[in-house]
């Protein structure tokens, strides 16, 4: 999936991947893609919970060797 | 995005009671909802210019200082400025000040300074309060 950015949160805990994922987000535009790398097993549902609390979509997520991916679309 | 607000009152000062309150706290302000924290006794703690870079772990859980490492948690002078660089108000009870004989210069900088009745002003139309 084409993403604008990619946020390294690898290794952060709560409530670190939401923070820079908040912060990641206001570099790309509306209706591009953001995606986020983590390590944080709570970041799948904060992750979601903050894409559909900020109005963003959250296309896809995977996991893959401990590492949550996520591509976010901002709204 | 209507935004909610979010009024927090921080009464304990271990690094447990810090981090619930930083952690919510952030969390909240990057789900861009409104965010005010009210410091009151020793809640004081955790903006205390010295005091909040190295607070105790609660009694008889000293143990848990390697979990917090091992988890990489950030810290909470780390924490702290994040709350600050997200504009979330961060209010310190004159009161409790006026007892513990602290003045203003003895706290992080950009803190509010504030009695009970300003935090009821500030909180009395919040969507979620939260005490810690």
């Amino acid at each position: 999936m084409d993403s604008a950015k990619l946020l390294d949160a690898k290794g952060m805990a709560c409530p670190m991947p939401v923070v820079k994922t908040k912060k990641a987000m206001k570099d790309i535009n509306t209706g591009e893609v953001l995606e986020v790398h983590a390590t944080d097993k709570g970041a799948k549902s904060d992750l979601a919970a903050w894409a559909k609390s900020g109005g963003h979509e959250l296309l896809k997520d995977t996991e893959e060797d401990d590492v949550l991916k996520f591509w976010i679309k901002k709204g | 995005m209507a935004n909610a607000k979010v009024a927090i009152i921080a009464a304990n000062g271990s690094l447990f009671d810090a981090y619930k309150v930083f952690n919510v706290a952030t969390a909240a302000a990057a789900s861009d909802e409104d965010v005010g924290i009210f410091f009151t006794f020793e809640g004081l703690n955790l903006i205390h210019k010295e005091g909040h870079k190295n607070l105790p772990l609660p009694e008889g859980k000293e143990h848990f200082q390697e979990g917090f490492e091992q988890a990489n948690v950030p810290s909470i002078e780390e924490l702290v400025g994040i709350a600050q660089e997200m504009g979330i108000k961060l209010i310190a009870c004159q009161m409790t000040m006026d007892v513990m004989n602290l003045e203003k210069d003895a706290f992080i900088e950009g803190i509010e300074v504030g009695g009970a009745a300003s935090f009821i002003d500030y909180a009395k139309d919040a969507n979620i309060t939260l005490t810690f």
